[in-house]
């Protein structure tokens, strides 16, 4: 069996909120085989950040696994964890941030070639200079300028992803990589991170537009405040979702050629309750079991996985 | 940039770090040595006391003349060799305004003409015809008006060599002399240099133990935060002042103990602050990207945060200097310091020790005073120009 | 209803004169859902706070804004205060702000009605009531806070305060930025079914196209400072004229494709 580049297992995060404990996940598990592409889809909320960063390790899992690239993370030596994140590479939500600001955009781009591969400055600077240009960005003064002031947020995004991708990563993560983008650019991103999957790497992909993780990635699953409510083929859920937060979703992602459509989901705020199923205040035909348990995850058909227990 | 070089602290300080590295050097004796009669006042000052008069007989200038307009000063003294041509009887005299000549000295028809005399010398009192117990210098000055010295016979040249006259005054230099009567106004320079010195590697010091126990505590957080910090807060507790007294007393009075005692009761403050930016800098978007690459927390550590914490670091060194510079001059005054090394403190100490303040020499007081409050001064004011241009690059840096 | 004849704008900056607009022509038919479209620094919020006179002092504003019969740009002020919120409303963008922290939801949406149409406080507080069951928020929340709503849930509010009276017109700034997807769809269609049913003509300013393609009968394409473009959903999907629009159109469509192949 090959080696899983992620594998998480019944992951469960929760954070204390006053008396209240939040759960951002509530045990879900997944896995990503080398070479595969995986969106993780919902709106804010819905936990696919903290799932992100739970896979590097960033967030500490009140209960559950994560094996990167093999390793157990939360149980290895912090040498260990910090060899397996140099081979990751991880594009954060917010791009104005997540550039140290006192680099230049060359150095930023050519600082992780220093970190994870060794090279020296020199060198790092020449293939960052060739990232960037791949990422588009060549102008001399926007290369040697300070990150924070010289660049737009789109920019920003890009240099980020360059940051991310000028190691060559075995597992990248990119979360709303083109939240930032112009809509004429965001077939640039995609471009550019197809490529680095040709070469081998897998990718996780987080976002809230189904259309963006069918163009991007293979499979998709979809969250709903922490657990899964859908997972499967990203086209075949396009083409035809089964759970009801996935038409809805669906429905609401505007389309050039969708007219708009009167919202299926009921109005009530989803409680942060244990039992039963998260969506049951917003689902349009809930019943009675779904309030006491959560319905398991069961194969529809081949690859394709739903929780409900209307279905 | 241009907001500090536009700042009047800035020159003054450059002006001050300049007069003392340079202005020592243009002095031709040292600092210690006597160039006039103690406690003289200013030159600038009460024109009706004599002033200290230094002359000289050179080569070229076989006489000189000058003015006497007042009493008779406390004491002359002439000393050095004059060599001549060749071998001559020479001696030297002085003429006062009612056209009288008074022998000084003379050779024994040699090369040379020595002369080491002063005032009140038995035998130059004996020579002129005074008991060991009368004052000369009535005779040699009666009058006002010009006198000469010169040699005799009046064509005599001289080769080489100098004679050295010095007639005492109440009156020398800029800032007049002290109770040993040491130049003021060099002994104000060398000052400069200690208060700077002094003030600068205790600060320096102070900030580099400030910032890597911030740094760490920062970054680390948890127990070795917590011990730390509680270290900080014994620390801040206990009174700067007694204790450097004490620990002045018991480990001696170098200047490096100084600097060191100095800097293990200022470094707190920095620690704090630092600490502070790190815990928030440790949050932000940019410190998890770098932990997700596999940055080292060293690595982080110095090559990131340090870096965002420079312009706080800057103004709180700027802000520092002042109160070693303050702490040295205490300790100095109060007596706690190295006694061979020059310091406003010290001057400050010497004053008060002997009796400055009763006999009203406020040259030997108000010039190390004002130094010490116009550096401190200046160093506030450049602190505060620089925490301005800090602060609003803080907020920048660690909240966008 | 209304009619925006060259309209232009500038603002004076340390830099000087900066134009935001430049000769703006618009007419906006009574009871339409128009959509002025465009990306950041097209000035299309410029436009829409123009038809208020909401601009900031050094903005320097030239031409003409009709308004049914009365001109919007040589009002004076207590003219304007009569025609804001009675004629012509505004939802913001990021309701999050528009509300004042301290004071729950309730009174500043009974405060607005009391002010201008000078009920009294029990009645203020009835309609204020009325208009959050309008915008399908439960009563009981006019004693909520702002932070203790969502941000779904304070763009309802706002709505709810665009609409306290009954004005004829309502424009709306970016209504969905920021929220998420479903959200988004809930108040648009919100906003749509709303003006609709009472007849009312709508302004919406937004930078996704697909959204005010799915919404408006009208779209009006903007690119720095200029209007490029006006024409119907389908006129600017099959047909658009301006190569801007044309590349709007073919990168939103190429997305779609990739990832669902027909």
């Amino acid at each position: 069996m090959r080696q899983n580049a992620l594998e998480v297992s019944e992951l469960w995060v929760s954070f204390e909120k006053g008396s209240k404990a939040f759960h951002a996940l509530r045990g879900i598990s997944f896995s990503l085989e080398k070479g595969q592409t995986l969106s993780l889809v919902g709106e804010s909320g819905s936990g696919k950040t903290t799932a992100t960063r739970a896979s590097l390790g960033l967030i500490t899992p009140t209960e559950g696994k994560v094996a990167l690239l093999g390793v157990d993370i939360n149980n290895c030596s912090k040498d260990k964890l910090i060899e397996t994140r140099r081979r990751c590479g991880y594009i954060s939500q917010n791009p104005y941030d997540s550039i140290p600001p006192t680099l230049t955009t060359l150095d930023a781009v050519a600082e992780p070639l220093v970190i994870c591969k060794g090279l020296n400055k020199k060198a790092a600077r020449e293939r960052a200079k060739e990232m960037l240009s791949v990422c588009g960005i060549v102008d001399e003064v926007v290369l040697n300028g300070r990150v924070k002031f010289s660049l737009s947020g789109g920019q920003k995004q890009r240099v980020a992803l360059a940051r991310a991708l000028v190691t060559d990563p075995e597992i990248i993560f990119a979360d709303e990589p083109t939240s930032m983008q112009d809509a004429s650019n965001r077939g640039d991103i995609l471009d550019i991170l197809q490529e680095y999957v040709k070469k081998g790497s897998s990718l996780v992909l987080t976002t809230h537009d189904l259309y963006l993780a069918a163009a991007a990635t293979e499979h998709s699953i979809i969250l709903f405040h922490g657990k899964i409510m859908e997972a499967g083929p990203s086209k075949e859920i396009l083409k035809s979702p089964l759970h009801f937060y996935t038409k809805a979703l669906l429905d609401a992602l505007p389309g050039l050629s969708k007219k708009i459509k009167k919202p299926s989901l009921k109005q009530g705020e989803p409680e942060y309750r244990l039992s039963g199923c998260p969506f049951l205040t917003r689902c349009p035909r809930g019943i009675d079991k779904c309030s006491k348990t959560c319905p398991p995850i069961k194969e529809v058909s081949p690859g394709h996985f739903v929780a409900c227990w209307l279905l | 940039m241009k907001r500090i070089l536009r700042r009047f602290s800035f020159w003054l300080l450059i002006g001050f770090i300049l007069a003392g590295i340079w202005g020592p050097k243009c002095f031709k004796s040292s600092a210690e040595t006597q160039v006039a009669s103690p406690f003289s006042m200013p030159l600038w000052v009460k024109k009706d006391t004599s002033p200290t008069m230094s002359l000289a007989l050179e080569p070229k200038r076989e006489h000189v003349q000058f003015e006497w307009n007042w009493e008779a000063p406390p004491n002359i003294t002439i000393w050095g060799t004059a060599k001549f041509e060749k071998e001559t009887s020479a001696s030297l005299i002085l003429e006062n305004p009612n056209g009288e000549t008074i022998l000084l000295a003379q050779n024994e028809g040699n090369t040379f003409l020595a002369v080491d005399v002063d005032g009140r010398d038995m035998s130059f009192k004996m020579g002129l015809g005074l008991s060991p117990f009368d004052d000369p210098m009535k005779e040699l000055f009666p009058t006002k008006g010009r006198y000469t010295i010169k040699l005799w016979p009046p064509d005599l040249k001289i080769k080489s060599g100098a004679i050295n006259i010095r007639i005492e005054g109440s009156r020398w230099g800029l800032l007049g002399t002290d109770q040993r009567g040491r130049d003021v106004f060099h002994l104000f320079l060398l000052g400069i240099r200690i208060s700077l010195l002094v003030g600068i590697s205790a600060t320096l010091l102070a900030t580099l133990l400030g910032v890597s126990v911030g740094l760490v505590a920062g970054y680390a957080g948890g127990l070795v935060d917590t011990v730390l910090m509680r270290i900080v807060d014994v620390l801040l507790a206990i009174p700067g002042l007694p204790i450097l007294m004490v620990l002045a007393g018991i480990w001696g009075k170098g200047l490096w103990q100084l600097v060191v005692i100095l800097s293990i009761f200022s470094w707190m403050g920095t620690a704090r602050t630092i600490r502070s930016l790190t815990l928030s800098l440790r949050e932000s978007t940019f410190v998890e990207g770098l932990r997700a690459l596999g940055a080292k927390p060293s690595y982080i550590m110095f090559r990131h945060l340090l870096p965002e914490s420079l312009p706080i670091l800057l103004a709180n060194i700027a802000l520092g200097v002042p109160s070693a510079i303050l702490a040295e001059a205490g300790l100095s005054f109060l007596g706690l310091s190295d006694p061979r090394i020059i310091s406003w403190g010290r001057m400050l100490n010497e004053a008060h020790g002997f009796g400055a303040f009763t006999t009203g020499a406020w040259w030997l007081i108000l010039p190390p005073g004002i130094g010490i409050s116009l550096i401190c001064l200046a160093f506030l004011d450049l602190g505060r120009t620089l925490e301005e241009m800090a602060d609003p690059r803080l907020k920048g840096g660690a909240n966008k | 209803m209304i009619h925006i004849q060259r309209l232009s704008v500038s603002y004076k900056t340390e830099r000087g004169q900066v134009p935001a607009l430049k000769n703006i022509n618009l007419s906006i038919p009574k009871g339409t859902a128009t959509a002025i479209v465009g990306e950041s620094g097209s000035g299309k919020s410029t436009l829409l706070h123009s038809i208020m006179r909401l601009l900031p002092p050094e903005a320097e504003l030239s031409g003409k804004i009709m308004f049914e019969d009365m001109d919007i740009t040589s009002m004076d002020d207590a003219a304007l205060r009569s025609f804001r919120w009675r004629k012509c409303s505004l939802v913001l963008q990021g309701a999050m702000s528009s509300f004042n922290p301290v004071l729950s939801i309730g009174k500043q949406i009974a405060e607005t009605v009391a002010y201008h149409l000078h009920l009294s406080s029990k009645d203020s507080y009835k309609r204020a009531e009325e208009l959050l069951e309008m915008v399908g928020l439960p009563t009981f929340f006019s004693k909520r806070f702002p932070h203790e709503l969502s941000g779904g849930q304070k763009q309802r509010a706002a709505i709810a305060m665009a609409l306290a009276c009954s004005p004829p017109c309502i424009l709306a700034d970016e209504p969905t930025t920021a929220l998420d997807v479903i959200t988004q769809a809930e108040i648009v269609w919100l906003l749509k079914e709303i003006t609709r049913k009472n007849n009312m003509t709508l302004c919406m300013v937004t930078h996704d196209l697909p959204l005010a393609l799915s919404v408006c009968d009208r779209i009006a394409v903007m690119h720095r400072g200029e209007i490029v473009e006006i024409q119907k959903p389908s006129g600017i999907l099959n047909n658009p004229t301006h190569p801007h629009t044309k590349k709007l159109v073919k990168s939103i469509r190429s997305i779609e494709e990739r990832g669902n192949p027909k």
